[in-house]
């Protein structure tokens, strides 16, 4: 059964429709990844599924419960960490825990051990006295994380969880995410980061303004968009213009990023090059990026009337 | 997908006392640790002001028949005021911020519901607004301006000072776009209303035209009732002030949670 269920689910601002129409399915011990740049409504999806935004229109299910009608019962299996922390700034690293332990339910002295339990799990527990404002951004967001865990939810949703993080907090909050996916706990994310969803999702959603392009894993979504290899093409010497008309002509999608012509194999192989002269080529493994590239790219144009 | 019937929990008609509660405690327990700061709001400003105006210009002022002396008119004012300024600032000041750290917005994600916040911010409202009344009155009392048995009622007017100030804060948090706009609940409500509830002076001495906007004022009805306490009699008046009250404190409640609803939920 799927944990996490989105039927036609919209979320609209006034004229703006940040969700237009999304479907997904998030079974049980996934990691499920919205992937998209801001604005592509990521983070309205996972504001209604924790209740702090109306739904618009459609249907948005946890656990079989409608988010709509059931928001408290969906809240008390859901663990949440939004993108702005939500630290308590008056009280100390343990309070935190302790006081959200107790609103959520726990008798104080449960509150205790669990904060203990979580303090130890996120290497914090030498911290635990220190105020909030005293913590590294890293080790801020990983006691939100901390904070999110204390009902051991069945379902925890993040919300870009390594954004504005330096590179080795960001793979120490990696490596305790994936540790809770051993744990066979489910969780839905949202990131901006190739990397970041191609090394801890299972499954990604690719979201551009407000609609899902396509959905699947990540060496899925490679393969059906930009094949095994991608081309990058330097033009050094060379006329970009001259470039950009033998690549249409040859009907092989490219995209011009910075100083580099990046030429991806559409669902194929390597991409055959007509002939260039005085380029520089370079064949790397087709990612998530040019994947994204591709559908952000196609998706613009279905925009466009 | 089956929709489990036996699972569905109403959003509305019922509220989880934990989550009163629990915000509750994260207040107490977030001033205890400013303990000493704290202390000088209870005590030392209240204290200098008390003096200040039942020494200094209570001597002035002289006799007040009425009501013994002019520190005795003016004390249970000024407790019922100081009150005030405990339970306006809890509810727009602290309450705007916790809005801007997000405090709210984490406290949504556990199974919370927005009257449940507003009743927790009303409670903890009406704590600081007795902890100041229990303060301020006992330097009173120990200065024999206040009886010692006004005492408990004065603590029940402080209740409802609590849930009126409590309120009229939240209306401003909800509603202020900045700080700066926020700073307007003290400058067009507590500070006139200190000065013009019948705090400092009987109603009577003001201006015909204004006495009337006066006795609507919602600090008025809270001092009449603790002058009623302090210098009796309680007679027909208080109880007219009693349910004016109540029904302010009726008003203000739905008002809150509708305007902080649409603040908080986007």
């Amino acid at each position: 059964m799927a944990v996490i269920e989105a039927r036609a689910l919209v979320k609209t601002f006034g004229a703006l429709r940040a969700v237009d129409g999304v479907d997904f399915r998030v079974e049980r011990g996934e990691t499920f990844g919205l992937l998209g740049p801001n604005g592509a409504g990521k983070t309205s999806i996972m504001r209604m599924l924790a209740g702090l935004s109306p739904i618009s229109g459609g249907q948005l299910f946890l656990s079989g419960l409608n988010v709509a009608e059931q928001s408290r019962a969906v809240r008390a299996r859901l663990g949440v960490v939004t993108q702005a922390d939500g630290l308590d700034g008056e009280l100390t690293v343990r309070q935190n825990l302790e006081v959200f332990g107790f609103l959520i339910g726990l008798s104080r002295r449960q509150a205790r051990a669990r904060a203990d339990e979580v303090l130890g799990f996120f290497r914090l527990r030498d911290r635990g006295d220190a105020e909030v404002d005293e913590l590294s951004g890293g080790m801020r967001r990983r006691l939100a994380i901390a904070r999110a865990l204390m009902g051991e939810p069945e379902v925890i949703i993040l919300d870009e969880p390594s954004t504005g993080l330096d590179p080795e907090s960001r793979i120490r909050v990696w490596e305790e995410l994936a540790e809770l996916k051993r744990a066979d706990v489910t969780l839905l994310m949202s990131t901006h980061y190739m990397d970041e969803a191609e090394t801890l999702c299972d499954r990604i959603a690719i979201m551009h303004s407000g609609r899902i392009l396509d959905e699947g894993s990540p060496p899925e979504l490679i393969k059906r968009h930009a094949g095994s290899a991608a081309l990058d093409i330097r033009p050094d010497g060379a006329s970009r213009e001259d470039i950009r008309s033998r690549l249409r002509a040859a009907g092989l999608p490219y995209r011009e990023v910075g100083a580099i012509i990046r030429v991806t194999g559409g669902n194929g192989g390597v991409p055959r090059l007509p002939a260039l002269e005085g380029v520089q080529v370079s064949e790397r493994a087709a990612n998530l990026e040019d994947v994204f590239l591709t559908l952000a790219g196609r998706g613009l144009q279905e925009d466009q009337p | 997908m089956t929709m489990a019937a036996t699972t569905l929990v109403p959003e509305t008609g019922f509220i989880r006392w934990r989550s009163v509660h629990a915000i509750w405690w994260r207040h107490l327990l977030a001033l205890t640790r400013v303990w000493q700061v704290a202390l000088t709001w209870f005590v030392i400003e209240p204290v200098v002001v008390l003096l200040a105006v039942a020494l200094g210009i209570g001597r002035l002022v002289g006799e007040m028949e009425a009501y013994g002396s002019y520190a005795m008119f003016v004390a249970p004012g000024i407790v019922i005021g100081t009150a005030m300024f405990h339970a306006i600032f809890e509810c727009s000041w602290s309450t705007f911020e916790r809005i801007g750290q997000s405090y709210y917005e984490t406290a949504l994600t556990a199974p919370v519901t927005i009257p449940e916040i507003i009743l927790a911010e009303l409670s903890f409202a009406i704590t600081r607004a007795l902890l100041s009344t229990f303060a301020v009155a006992g330097f009173a009392i120990a200065f024999g301006w206040i009886p010692f048995v006004a005492l408990p009622g004065l603590l029940l007017v402080s209740v409802g000072v609590g849930l009126v100030f409590g309120g009229i804060g939240l209306l401003f948090a909800a509603l202020a776009p900045s700080m700066h706009a926020l700073s307007l609940v003290f400058t067009l409500v507590a500070t006139p209303l200190y000065f013009f509830s019948g705090t400092f002076f009987p109603i009577s001495v003001l201006p015909a035209w204004l006495q009337p906007v006066a006795w609507v004022a919602p600090l008025t009805p809270l001092v009449e009732l603790a002058r009623g306490f302090s210098v009796g009699p309680l007679g027909s008046t208080h109880l007219y002030c009693a349910l004016y009250v109540m029904a302010l404190a009726a008003l203000l409640y739905p008002l809150a949670v509708v305007l902080m609803r649409r603040r908080l939920m986007k």
